[in-house]
């Protein structure tokens, strides 16, 4: 998830050499995608093994699923690939959207870390509970 | 409805919009491919000569400048602020200035209802000999998201009044879109050249021959790409 997020948020270029750049001005975004990305590796894994192995509701996996898509669209730059394809097909409205994505890209992101934060607290409640040795 | 059937509503509409714009610009590529492939048959210019620069800015640098950077841009990209402001001026000073380079802006104004408008501000301002300074004035007081009121009729207003120009003037271009054409032109032209995301550059050598950068990266590349051409 760090590498697609990167290279949409464009601190991370492929063509016409890998490199990877962050400027100062953007740092705390990049901070907030790093942490996303890590609690996504955490919480999506957990919450299938949990799945699979204790047959319990999908709810929580959810919740990390819902936390990651917010996350990741938040980082959808209206000026990028993603966002020229979606205004020439959409137009204005989109234009719109990826201006509010953009524009909240902070927020929004601190919402999806929040939301995944918090799912990561009670699936580890949950586990410890289930998973209890009578 | 449930919580689990909102999710799986959210994420099938997400779904659907990445696809339907995966799709447009897959069959973007492939129209430009073919274009691409066309113009090479019957070509036998160079590849500068292809580039439709005669509706872009001014040239900034030097005649014999060996190496041409056309930068296609958006006055309302946040990319194109944080490439003017990180590494535009070392460009300048360190290949414009020495005249290894000389820079076109040409106009890919699609974020926005007042992404064309302020394009066509910045050649009214080339009617007053002024497009670089109201260029620079665009990118240093660009302020919030796409249409949030920064490059509205007032705010353009004022940066031509801040440069000293002809207000009348100014505002006769203006209200009688005189520009509209030629900012249209620069996008189809964008367009034509591949640019998907602002900004995108072409560097084009004397040769002729073009290499492309997208996206706001480091002065590295650039400084690479150029030395590589010269």
């Amino acid at each position: 998830m760090f590498i697609p997020l990167s290279i949409l948020s464009e601190f991370l270029f492929i063509e016409p050499f890998v490199i990877f750049h962050v400027i100062e001005d953007r740092i705390v975004s990049f901070v907030l995608i790093a942490s996303i990305s890590l609690m996504s590796a955490i919480v999506i894994p957990m919450n299938i093994y949990r799945i699979r192995t204790l047959q319990k509701s999908m709810t929580k996996i959810s919740g990390s699923v819902l936390g990651s898509i917010i996350g990741a669209s938040a980082g959808i730059c209206s000026c990028g690939p993603i966002g020229f394809s979606i205004i020439s097909t959409f137009g204005t409205v989109a234009g719109t959207a990826t201006a509010f994505l953009t524009n909240y890209e902070i927020p929004l992101r601190l919402v999806s870390l929040g939301l995944l934060c918090l799912v990561y607290y009670t699936t580890i409640r949950s586990i410890s509970v289930e998973c209890k040795i009578q | 409805m449930n919580k689990r059937a909102i999710v799986s509503i959210t994420f099938v509409v997400l779904l659907i919009i990445v696809a339907i714009s995966f799709s447009s610009y897959q069959s973007n590529l492939l129209e430009m491919h073919d274009k691409t492939k066309y113009l090479e048959k019957i070509a036998d210019k160079t590849a500068s000569l292809l580039i439709n620069l005669e509706n872009g800015s001014p040239q900034l640098g030097s005649d014999v400048a060996p190496i041409t950077i056309v930068e296609f841009g958006d006055y309302q990209c946040e990319a194109c602020y944080y490439w003017f402001h990180n590494t535009r001026d070392t460009l300048i000073d360190n290949y414009i200035k020495t005249e290894k380079a000389k820079l076109v802006f040409v106009d890919l104004a699609f974020l926005g209802n007042d992404s064309p408008k302020a394009a066509q501000a910045s050649y009214c301002a080339e009617d007053q000999g002024k497009y670089w300074e109201y260029h620079t004035i665009l990118y240093t007081f660009q302020d919030g998201p796409p249409d949030s009121g920064w490059a509205d009729r007032d705010r353009l207003n004022s940066f031509a009044f801040s440069l000293d120009m002809n207000m009348d003037e100014f505002n006769e271009c203006m209200d009688s879109s005189k520009y509209a054409k030629r900012v249209n032109a620069n996008e189809k032209e964008a367009i034509k050249q591949g640019a998907t995301r602002t900004p995108t550059f072409i560097l084009i050598s004397s040769d002729g021959t073009t290499k492309k950068i997208d996206g706001a990266q480091p002065y590295s590349v650039f400084a690479a790409m150029i030395e590589a051409m010269l």
